[in-house]
């Protein structure tokens, strides 16, 4: 179809060594994060063998984070598509009232109750797409009104937790061990995550996402339809969110106003943990793993060696400070190679 | 003559070396630089150029040599330095606030006269206005930046460099965005400032200007200095050598594609008007032929490309696409139905920078890619092949179709953003300025391809402000004058006095008053 012009790809000018200061840079803005993580457990395991290093601590340690890199791994695509969610904790708090009282209040079964409860979740991450494209209004703007908006109808809808009338059955979800002796949220976290990352690493629609994060404009001219891309990452956001709020009112055995607030901050900072891992301050699922794992092994060894619990609020913001600082050096590191 | 204080020459650059990534991008420079001259340098992509001015500016910091300002060593890595130092710096990009006026702009940074903390921009503007006045700027400098024109915006930062009593400003490609008389205005306004004592360092890759305009010009390849004469010493073709190791093709080397009208016409634009841009537009384009818009800058030509291809609406007139009538709403659309823009800002809006070679020339034909059909998984095995034989095919140089786009030099970042169009089933590729920022070796392989492409079937429009370009690459050009088509030239009649002419004057116009 067309002649062989100019040189082929073979006569590329080929790259000189690096020196080894560049390379341990590249090394440690790549896998920096990963040897931070492995440094905390060696510690945690060295100074408390009996307590940290068992199975049933780290099995304690994985159910804990696997809600939050549910929610955190939704909020990585809004990060991806170059946009983000405020709303995501509201979302859970909120969808987690709704779960148990569409069960206790309207009688409905608990798989029809857990289905509304997801839908609606994807729902409102949708109408937070559509106000960021359609509407043009800023993320952040419209995010936070939406949450906002989320707590007051919870009010509404239930001013007080609701216990009573929640099946056992329920319950059970995130207590029980169907596979391998897991915990079902780990098992649930497991399937999530696979299916997150391999919709973004492997199907035409990640790599739209990728694109349109990358260059909005050039992702424009290059046909792809950008709203559409957007809006399916918020109602992901949405859809994740209100999994890890059905998940936490499971646990909790009952539907609490604002109980899953805090999980935005948890997220934020899991996310730009993961974009300083493996890649340089690009978001993808595996760094918010990496992100998750941190905050909570971290956590859980705050809690051993008996930190008193305002601590926590510390760890959280020193490391979320930390991780968007990472990520900002690892994209001005990248954008001056 | 020099002061005969100073012995030598004001600036002397010696051994200057900088590497990236262990690449030498800058391998022991020694350049001298004379107040009072206009010095031009020249060189393909990637030759060093701007890390040899990014060093001067303190902005990089070299790895070896020296830069001695009359006889004083200027401190490496200090944009402070530089800047006192009397250097000053225009790049491309002009970095202006677009909604601060002209006057602010000037000042930035500068001191200022203040009275109880309260800027008095009265007195604060009296250099300012001294400076708009040497370099004959005529429009209130309370006008806001984003309210003037490129050739407007290029004498305030003229301004703002003198403000700054700067003894060497450094011009980073000024013409680019400039028409023929706004090129022959700053020509004059160079030369006046070298009159008056002020050095000048021309980067450009335009060459007739350089050697037109320049009192020495110096040869960048490879990072190396390969050539430095005076002018009159150095004649384009020397000049093209230099930059590119060898003899380009003579331009006329080839007949013009003859245009054959009576077949049915790929596209037709039908009397598209749109705001005060574009104003009833009309023409056919054919098969085999490269169409090409020329004018200036600001004629309405980047717009009409945006209505093709569904940036924006047109408010009447319609597009036909081989044949058929055709309704685009947005960008989507227009890739649809097989029509593409390579836009005129690579950088911001066509490749995405932090992404391989082969996502970028893979991102607009991901459902030819899918493993299984019906299935939205794409297939790496088949992403890969795709991207390769399209880097093969166009020759783009990169180390392998994994390697991010940023790194690789602009004309193989525009020789894959065409290669993104290639299996995409395009009937119609707009490029807006295709050779912009590209240096010769690769224009001439970017040309290669859009003619092929041309023959192959495709229809091809082409929108430059290079008039150089229109001749080497057209085989009809249409010129455009303030938002309407002002006349065509096909064949031996694309020559760059005709081209120039219709850019300036309508025939049509009995007033023929020129801009």
């Amino acid at each position: 179809m067309m002649a062989q012009v100019g040189t082929a790809a073979k006569d590329a000018p080929q790259l000189r060594k690096s020196s080894w200061k560049r390379t341990a840079l590249i090394w440690l803005s790549r896998y920096g994060t990963i040897v931070g993580l492995l440094l905390m457990v060696i510690f945690f395991s060295a100074n408390a063998p009996g307590i940290f290093l068992s199975r049933a601590n780290f099995l304690n340690i994985l159910s804990q984070a696997s809600l939050t890199a549910i929610i955190a791994s939704g909020l990585t695509y809004t990060l991806v598509v170059g946009e983000f969610d405020l709303s995501i904790g509201y979302v859970a708090s909120f969808v987690g009232l709704i779960v148990t009282g569409l069960m206790a209040y309207q009688g409905f079964p608990i798989w029809l109750s857990i289905v509304c409860a997801l839908l609606l979740g994807a729902a409102i991450g949708a109408l937070n797409g559509v106000l960021v494209t359609k509407v043009r209004i800023n993320a952040v703007i419209s995010t936070l009104g939406i949450g906002t908006m989320l707590t007051g109808i919870g009010f509404t809808y239930s001013s007080f937790p609701i216990a009573t009338g929640i099946p056992r059955a329920f319950t059970d979800i995130s207590l029980g061990r169907l596979v391998f002796g897991l915990p079902n949220p780990v098992i649930i976290m497991v399937i999530v995550l696979i299916a997150l990352w391999v919709i973004l690493n492997k199907t035409d629609i990640g790599q739209k996402m990728q694109a349109v994060g990358g260059n909005l404009e050039a992702a424009r001219l290059s046909g792809i339809r950008v709203d559409r891309i957007k809006i399916f990452a918020f109602a992901t956001a949405g859809f994740c969110a209100a999994l890890t709020g059905t998940l936490l009112s499971s646990l909790l055995g009952s539907g609490t106003l604002a109980a899953a607030d805090g999980y935005l901050l948890d997220a934020f900072a899991a996310v730009f943990l993961g974009s300083a891992t493996l890649k340089e301050g690009e978001f993808h699922i595996t760094g918010t793993l990496v992100g998750v794992l941190i905050l909570a092994v971290g956590f859980n060894g705050l809690s051993i060696f008996g930190a008193p619990t305002h601590f926590q609020p510390i760890f959280k913001g020193g490391i979320l400070v930390l991780a968007v600082g990472m990520s900002a050096l690892a994209r001005r590191y990248a954008a001056s190679v | 003559m020099p002061p005969a204080a100073s012995a030598g020459p004001w600036m002397r650059i010696r051994g200057l070396t900088k590497s990236f990534a262990g690449e030498l991008a800058l391998d022991h420079a020694d350049l001298d630089i004379e107040r009072g001259k206009v010095h031009g340098l020249v060189g393909a992509n990637g030759a060093g150029k701007s890390t040899l001015i990014r060093c001067l500016a303190g902005v990089t910091v070299a790895d070896e040599g020296s830069v001695t300002i009359a006889g004083e060593d200027l401190q490496k890595g200090s944009p402070r330095a530089s800047e006192q130092a009397g250097l000053a710096f225009i790049h491309q990009e002009l970095n202006l606030i677009p909604h601060f006026n002209a006057l602010q702009n000037m000042l930035l940074g500068a001191p200022k006269v203040t009275r109880f903390g309260i800027i008095d921009w009265q007195r604060s503007g009296v250099a300012a206005r001294a400076a708009a006045e040497r370099v004959g700027i005529r429009f209130p400098l309370e006008t806001k930046v984003s309210e003037l024109s490129v050739a407007q915006r290029w004498l305030v930062m003229i301004s703002k460099a003198l403000v700054g009593e700067a003894s060497m400003i450094a011009m980073d490609e000024p013409t680019a965005s400039l028409s023929g008389p706004e090129s022959e205005q700053l020509f004059a306004i160079i030369r006046d400032l070298s009159a008056q004592g002020v050095a000048i360092l021309y980067v450009s890759h335009r060459l007739e200007e350089v050697l037109q305009l320049c009192d020495r010009i110096t040869v960048l390849r490879d990072g190396r200095i390969v050539d430095g004469a005076e002018r009159g010493a150095l004649n384009k073709k020397g000049l093209v050598r230099a930059i590119i190791g060898h003899d380009m093709r003579p331009p006329d080397a080839r007949a013009r594609f003859a245009t054959d009208r009576s077949r049915q016409p790929i596209f037709s634009v039908r009397d598209i008007a749109w705001k005060s841009a574009v104003k009833g537009v009309s023409f056919d384009l054919y098969k085999g032929e490269v169409l090409a818009l020329g004018g200036l800058v600001g004629a309405g030509r980047t717009e009409l490309a945006h209505l093709v291809a569904g940036v924006a609406r047109p408010d009447a007139g319609h597009f036909e696409l081989d044949g058929k009538r055709l309704d685009i709403a947005n960008e989507a659309e227009a890739v649809r139905a097989g029509i593409a823009l390579v836009p005129e800002e690579r950088r911001s809006q066509g490749v995405m920078l932090q992404q391989s070679v082969g996502f970028n020339i893979n991102i607009s034909t991901l459902k030819k890619l899918r493993a299984i059909p019906g299935l939205p998984f794409v297939s790496d095995t088949k992403a890969r092949r795709q991207a390769e034989g399209l880097v093969a095919q166009l020759g783009i140089k990169t180390p392998s179709v994994e390697a991010r786009i940023g790194g690789l030099s602009g004309g193989n970042q525009q020789k894959a953003l065409i290669a993104r169009w290639l299996n995409a089933g395009t009937r119609l590729l707009i490029l807006d300025e295709p050779s912009r920022g590209v240096d010769v070796g690769a224009r001439e392989e970017i040309h290669d391809a859009i003619r092929a492409l041309a023959r192959s079937g495709v229809g091809i429009l082409v929108i430059s402000s290079d008039v150089e370009e229109l001749t080497l690459l057209a085989d009809r050009v249409l010129v455009m004058r303030e938002g309407r088509v002002t006349g065509e030239l096909t064949g031996a009649d694309i020559a760059e006095a005709r081209i120039i002419e219709l850019s300036y004057h309508d025939p049509n116009d009995e007033e023929g008053d020129i801009a």
